[in-house]
C-alpha cells in the first residue's frame, strides 16, 4: 500500500521517461476481507446483499461467496493512475470490465502497461493497459486508460483539464 | 452470445438518447469532510490532497480536492427524514436482495425513465471515466443522465439479457465539467 507521506512526496514522472512496453509500478491491496467489502457498501449505501450477507451469497444466489463491488473497482483504477500522475500529471480516462469475481481472501495487484504514446498540442499522452490482477493469474478488470503527462520543458498541463483537438 | 435482439422491444429501443433532468447529486451543504474521508478511507487512498489543508494548498488544485469519482455516490443516500427504504423493500419482499426496491429508478423524480423488461436481475458490465477536474470541499454537485445505448442479447443459455449503457456527465455549482462517467450493465 502507499503510504500519505510516499504521495506527499511523490516525484513527477515525465513524458520522456515511459518507454513503451514498460510495466508502471503496481499498486498492491489485500488480502481482501468481508470487513473491507462491508465498509464499501456501507460509505456508499449499497445494500446489495451480495457483498456482505454471506449466507444470502452462497445459499439464494449460488455464488462461491460474497463479492467485491464494481463500483469498489472503478473507485481504485482511477485512483491508482492518480497516483501514477502525481504531482502534475492527468488521469484522463480509463475504460474497463468486469471480470473474473473478487472475494475475500484475494490480494489485488493494480498494474498498467505502457501500449503507446503520442504528443498532442504540447502534451504528453500516454495509452496503456491496465487492470486489477487477483493471485495466481487472474484479471478481474482488463481495461485501457490514457494518462497526461508534462513533457520535460513543456507547457504546464491544464487544469481543469480540457483534451486537445485531436488527443 | 447471438446477435439476436430478443428482448429489446421497440419500447425499449426508443429509449436510446433519452435525457433526464439535470439534478442536484450532492446534499445542499455539498461536499463536507466527513462524508470525504470515510470515502477515501474506503478506497484505501491516505493521500493527503484529501485532508491535509496546509499541504493541499501547495499544489495546483490549491485546496482540498475530493476523488472524482465520489461524486456519482454521494448523491444515492438516504436523505434524513425520508422513509426508510430497507424497511421498504423488506415490508415489500422478505426475500429482497437488498437493492431491489430499496433503489428504484422510476420513484427519484428526474431520473432516466425505468426500463420496461421483465429482466430484473442487474449485473455490472464495464465502465468509462472521463476526468476533467477534482471536486472541491463544498461543491454542489450535479448530474445528469442519458441512455447512452441498449443492446438485446440471447445468452448460450437461451436466456434473454439486455446490456444498457448509460452516460452521466456530473458537474459543480459553476457548470464546470467534473467527470463523465459511462456505466454498461447487464439486465438478466
Amino acid at each position: 500500500m502507499t503510504t500519505a507521506d510516499e504521495l506527499r512526496n511523490k516525484k513527477q514522472t515525465y513524458f520522456d521517461d515511459v518507454t513503451i512496453g514498460q510495466d508502471m509500478p503496481p499498486l498492491v491491496i489485500g488480502p481482501m476481507t468481508p470487513t473491507h467489502l462491508f465498509r464499501w457498501s456501507a460509505a456508499i449505501e449499497n445494500w446489495h446483499r451480495i457483498h456482505y450477507d454471506q449466507s444470502y451469497a452462497i445459499y439464494h444466489e449460488g455464488l462461491p461467496n460474497i463479492l467485491g463491488q464494481g463500483s469498489w473497482k472503478q473507485s481504485i483504477l482511477p485512483r491508482y493512475l492518480k497516483d501514477l500522475c502525481l504531482p502534475d500529471g492527468w488521469p484522463w480516462k480509463v475504460s474497463f470490465q468486469h471480470r473474473a469475481m473478487i472475494v475475500p481472501g484475494d490480494t489485488i495487484t493494480v498494474w498498467a502497461q505502457v501500449k503507446g504514446k503520442r504528443k498532442v498540442d504540447g502534451l504528453g499522452f500516454v495509452e496503456m493497459d491496465v487492470g486489477m490482477r487477483i493471485q495466481p493469474d487472474t484479471e478481474t478488470c482488463p481495461g485501457t486508460a490514457t494518462i497526461v503527462l508534462p513533457i520535460r520543458g513543456g507547457r504546464a498541463i491544464p487544469y481543469p483539464f480540457v483534451p486537445p483537438e485531436g488527443a | 452470445m447471438s446477435e439476436q435482439s430478443g428482448p429489446l422491444t421497440d419500447e425499449i429501443r426508443a429509449l436510446i438518447g433519452k435525457t433526464a433532468e439535470r439534478l442536484p447529486a450532492s446534499p445542499p451543504w455539498g461536499i463536507e469532510r466527513e462524508g470525504l474521508r470515510i470515502f477515501t478511507n474506503s478506497i484505501m487512498d491516505p493521500d493527503p490532497r484529501y485532508w491535509d489543508d496546509e499541504f493541499a494548498k501547495t499544489t495546483k488544485f490549491g485546496g482540498i480536492i475530493t476523488p472524482p469519482i465520489y461524486v456519482s455516490y454521494i448523491g444515492r443516500k438516504t436523505p434524513a427524514g425520508a422513509e426508510d427504504p430497507i424497511s421498504r423493500a423488506f415490508r415489500e419482499n422478505p426475500e429482497s436482495d437488498g437493492i431491489g426496491g430499496v433503489r428504484d429508478q422510476g420513484r427519484q423524480p428526474g431520473a432516466l425513465p425505468p426500463i420496461p423488461t421483465p429482466l430484473k436481475r442487474v449485473l455490472n458490465a464495464g465502465n468509462e471515466i472521463e476526468l476533467r477536474s477534482y471536486p472541491k470541499l463544498g461543491d454542489c454537485i450535479f448530474s445528469q443522465a442519458r441512455y447512452a445505448d441498449i443492446k438485446g442479447r440471447i445468452g448460450k443459455d437461451g436466456s434473454p439479457m439486455l446490456i444498457v449503457t448509460t452516460e452521466t456527465i456530473y458537474t459543480n455549482q459553476d457548470g464546470e465539467v467534473l467527470c463523465i462517467l459511462r456505466a454498461s450493465g447487464f439486465r438478466r
